[in-house]
């Protein structure tokens, strides 16, 4: 493969970024359609007022009266309610905006600096993790559980009743395989193979 | 790897989520702290008036309404236009271009790729294979360069590394038929068509 990364490498970082982070796409139209309601229900009410026509749900002059008045004329418990709701809303949107976001997403390493970038879900890193532990501990299926998170790979046994499981193979097997990925950030791995036997398998 | 603006949306998110939070927090402390309330009615009744003051100000001659409220309604319209651009940035950065080369030959005229050969035949190369439940190409307009982004569902217990191996083959076959480099972003992925199919038992 001749390729040329100097001239595609800044590129390739800011996608490797953008599609390790997850989108906001859905929350920003979501939030979108919450300002465009409210602006069009005021845009509504305030064209009725300008050309003197009655009001659609409430006059502004009695809203604002109102808003002025608040603690009375309303139950405590309802405007404490509504209250706890718009911060509810309020603070999902505000997280949503400030957490960084990571998606549970590893960039396998690349042998040439070359190739192609590649990034893998963990779902898809633990199904193989798996099947390698499982050949290892000659189990089946069932017997083993991988949970991949951004820098931990936990790998659960519960051997056959009455056959004991290697521990360290299943964890050198883990291991050669996650060397093999060269994942980026480089999880460690934890080996749990449970007290209890399944009988039957 | 489309061009949705992030940094806009986080942005905007924020500060969206900031106001709401500060009204409800307002509105709880309204309803629980009886001193908060009389703070209230102070501040609040004072912009009541600076406002009822600037609305008395600008009566239409003769008439009893204010074209303050045709201002309000104007910056409403261009709030409400300017939250449709923005919810048109999204997602956006789909192209159908692959390469474009101008061919200094004595034909006049220069050379597009479209996007749809990459696409096409990457998809037939990676259609039959027993270890992909699905595979999708799409290509991308990354900042005027074109990019294309392979997405694979592999099924369960498919080693990722050697699968994106194979797809590197098949993407340099692709750059040498095309003649030019083109950024590749490979997603291996997961989804509910890989999560409830059968495991790939033979490699």
């Amino acid at each position: 493969m001749s390729r040329h990364i100097e001239s595609q490498s800044p590129d390739m970082d800011r996608i490797l970024h953008r599609e390790t982070r997850s989108s906001r796409a859905v929350v920003a139209t979501a939030a979108a359609a919450l300002v465009i309601g409210l602006a069009s229900y005021g845009l509504l009410e305030a064209a009725v007022h300008a050309i003197g026509q009655p009001a659609w749900l409430i006059e502004p002059q009695v809203a604002a009266e109102r808003l002025v008045a608040l603690p009375a004329g309303i139950s405590p418990l309802l405007l404490g309610a509504i209250g706890a709701v718009l911060a509810m809303i309020g603070l999902v949107f505000f997280l949503n905006g400030i957490l960084p976001g990571h998606r549970a997403r590893h960039l396998l390493g690349r042998r040439s600096a070359a190739g192609p970038a590649v990034v893998v879900d963990d779902e898809v890193i633990a199904s193989a993790l798996a099947r390698r532990a499982r050949l290892a501990a000659n189990v089946t299926p069932e017997q083993v559980m991988v949970v991949v998170s951004q820098r931990q790979v936990v790998v659960n046994v519960r051997p056959t009743s009455g056959v004991p499981v290697d521990e360290d193979a299943v964890l050198t097997a883990v291991h050669s395989e996650l060397d093999a990925m060269s994942l980026e950030p480089d999880p460690a791995v934890h080996v749990n193979v449970a007290p209890s036997g399944v009988i039957g398998a | 790897m489309n061009s949705t603006p992030t940094l806009l949306n986080r942005t905007l998110i924020a500060v969206l989520g900031l106001v709401l939070l500060v009204v409800g927090g307002l509105l709880m402390l309204l309803a629980a702290v009886p001193a908060v309330a009389s703070w209230w009615h102070s501040w609040s009744a004072g912009v009541w008036a600076g406002a009822n003051d600037a609305f008395n100000a600008t009566r239409f001659p003769g008439r009893p309404e204010s074209w303050l409220w045709i201002l309000v309604a104007l910056a409403l319209l261009v709030l409400i236009g300017l939250m449709v651009a923005w919810v048109a940035q999204q997602g956006k950065g789909r192209s159908d271009v692959l390469a474009v080369g101008y061919d200094p030959g004595e034909v006049p005229g220069d050379v597009r790729i479209g996007g749809g050969v990459a696409e096409q035949a990457l998809k037939h190369a990676l259609a039959h294979r027993p270890d992909l439940a699905g595979a999708t190409v799409t290509t991308y307009d990354v900042k005027g360069t074109p990019a294309v982004k392979v997405r694979l569902l592999p099924r369960q217990g498919v080693a990722p590394h050697l699968l994106a191996e194979e797809v590197f083959a098949l993407v340099a076959a692709l750059e040498l038929v095309v003649g030019k480099n083109i950024p590749v972003l490979v997603h291996i992925g997961a989804g509910a068509r890989t999560r409830f199919s059968r495991a790939e038992r033979v490699r």
